[in-house]
């Protein structure tokens, strides 16, 4: 990573190195917002830019990467992609529903806390891409509308990937910009999520779980499903299960080992290509490792890569201390307002903006705190402020969180719709209600 | 200059109000797996594809891509896909109809017919240029019979 920053002098033409970084910071927001231009691209445009009128030179873009999240959402996606050609998220989700009977309002639960789980864990879209279509095969089985379903695991999945280090990008970005580890994330926030993840399945239940009907002869169709079957390749299975619980000890012991979670996800995946590949021919290895490393979500670490580029600019132009001094204005220097400032607006914001470069702009802010509430360690409640405003809040619209986007795209390719008003009427009180526990557990503990 | 395309210009056909039922029938009476769809006027509205009715007769989740790779452990039985088939067998065949992957000039190249074919497509129909009218097939079964010495036919 980059050192402190200092102001960059001259850019293009003479210009003001602030006003330029950012004008193409604000426009490649915008561009992004719009959903006009795949944000890959503009992201990438927008760093380039930023090098060519001469903000920063490349050095500086190269070291402004954060190599740490890339490579830790590159090890996951790839362990990922090799583990579910086993069948095993196949496996749990049938098996989670045939141990409550196939009931409607049982799946429903179940599958919520499947869906938490493996979010935690793992990407919240690649959990999604996984446990919805086994939801909507069950659902056309019992014959009962996939709708309050697919919102239950939408919540679901936002929630549970609130809980680690992990589980979704904003807490990457705070985790290896902060250095706190998995276990910090899973002690901070762990509690909270469970308490969040009942209060979400409480209202659930009232507004659809309890009305949920399936007939006997539906629910033995379900019953009927063996999840054995559903395995499709044993000793992937059991590769993929080591390699995983590898790499979650590896997490957990971070701060013994000091080995940083890139190394400990990107080598996790490394293994089990290793043992996936082991004794087949180079025709064959060569086609899975293709596979795997093709079927990475290449978009979402360019978006990344340029985004990281695009906040040094910003950073060393001087605008995060800008903004940085503005919000500490506006709170007046109180660490608990500032603290619950950052919570709710980041929930608001994270509901109609992308989490990502939210987040990714909020880092180098809140560092930027440090001098005036006592150094870096005096920090962490505004740590947990944003993560649990940035995940939650993806929670409150339809277009809040890709995971969101991405359910809305099956369920209407199965033929359900997805209205944004329908979706916002009870996501965002829901919502709501996410972050006002959040509000308490903050104040509570740390505050 | 290129060689007149050799199609087959006596072919089964659908109206877009046929049943579902009609065209599964014509299928299995003519031996293919894909029918051409048209109007009053001879036009090409579309295909009529075994593969589409296939996806009909799963579970949509099936359809969607890597979520439900397999459904090895699905316990349902012949009956209950005779049962999902007798549902959609009455509907009009207009309800299913998928755009041709490709279509053919009668002056397009047997090359690129052939091409086609290799890369995977059942049968393409061909129309002429202005008004899309469906003036032939071509498939497999016509190329190879287009290849045969003469006299061997």
């Amino acid at each position: 990573m980059h050192g402190a920053p200092g102001h960059a002098s001259a850019v293009l033409f003479g210009l003001s190195p602030l006003w330029v970084a950012t004008l193409l910071f604000v426009a490649t927001y915008l561009v992004i917002m719009s959903d006009k231009l795949n944000r890959a691209i503009v992201a990438l445009l927008g760093a380039g830019l930023l090098i060519l009128v001469g903000v920063l030179d490349q050095k500086e873009a190269m070291a402004a990467v954060d190599f740490n999240t890339l490579g830790l959402l590159l090890g996951m996606m790839l362990i990922v992609n090799i583990t579910r050609r086993c069948g095993l998220f196949q496996y749990v989700a049938i098996w989670s529903a045939k141990k409550v009977g196939a009931s409607p309002w049982g799946i429903m639960l179940m599958m919520s806390i499947v869906t938490a789980v493996f979010s935690a864990f793992l990407d919240n879209v690649t959990t999604v891409l996984l446990t919805v279509p086994v939801t909507l095969l069950i659902t056309e089985e019992l014959k009962v509308k996939p709708y309050p379903y697919l919102f239950a695991q939408i919540f679901a999945s936002n929630i549970g990937g609130t809980a680690t280090l992990i589980g979704d990008p904003p807490n990457i970005m705070i985790g290896s910009a902060t250095g706190l580890t998995f276990n910090d994330f899973a002690i901070a926030l762990t509690p909270v999520i469970v308490v969040i993840m009942v209060a979400t399945l409480v209202p659930l239940y009232f507004v659809w779980g309890r009305h949920l009907r399936a007939t006997d002869e539906n629910r033995r169709h379900v019953m009927g499903f063996n999840e054995r079957e559903a395995i499709t390749d044993p000793r992937l299975l059991k590769q993929s299960l080591i390699i995983i619980a590898l790499v979650i000890v590896g997490f957990m012991l971070q701060r013994q080992t000091g080995i940083e979670p890139a190394t400990i996800a990107v080598f996790g995946a490394a293994v089990l290509l290793l043992l996936d590949n082991l004794g087949k021919d180079s025709e064959t290895q060569s086609k899975n490792v293709h596979g795997a490393l093709s079927e990475a979500e290449w978009i979402t670490l360019m978006f990344f890569l340029g985004l990281f580029v695009l906040v040094y600019g910003i950073q060393k132009a001087g605008l995060i201390d800008m903004m940085a001094q503005g919000l500490l204005k506006a709170t007046g220097g109180d660490f608990n307002v500032t603290a619950l400032a950052i919570l709710w607006a980041s929930a608001v914001l994270s509901a109609f903006i992308d989490n990502i470069p939210f987040v990714a702009t909020m880092i180098p802010l809140i560092k930027a705190m440090a001098p005036t509430f006592g150094g870096d360690a005096a920090l962490l409640p505004l740590w947990w402020a944003l993560s649990l405003g940035a995940c939650l809040g993806g929670n409150g619209t339809l277009i809040g969180a890709s995971a969101n986007l991405v359910v809305a795209g099956l369920a209407e390719r199965a033929g359900t719709g997805f209205r944004f008003v329908e979706y916002l009427k009870i996501a965002f009180p829901l919502m709501l209600i996410s972050i006002v526990l959040s509000h308490v557990y903050l104040y509570w503990r740390y505050l | 200059m290129t060689t007149p395309l050799i199609y087959n210009t006596v072919f089964p056909s659908l109206r877009d109000t046929d049943t579902v039922a009609e065209a599964t029938r014509r299928m299995l009476e003519n031996q293919v797996s894909d029918l051409p769809v048209v109007d009053n006027a001879g036009r090409l509205l579309g295909m009529f594809k075994l593969e589409r009715l296939f996806a009909e007769l799963l579970p949509a989740a099936a359809t969607l891509g890597d979520g439900v790779p397999d459904l090895a452990f699905m316990s349902d039985t012949i009956e209950q896909l005779r049962e999902r088939m007798r549902q959609i067998e009455g509907a009009a065949v207009h309800q299913f109809l998928v755009d041709p992957e490709h279509v053919l000039h009668p002056d397009t190249s047997p090359f690129e017919a052939v091409l086609l074919l290799y890369k995977g497509t059942n049968a393409i129909p061909v129309v002429v240029a202005e008004g899309r009218e469906l003036v032939g097939m071509v498939s497999a079964r016509d190329v190879l019979a287009a290849l045969q010495p003469a006299g061997a036919k």
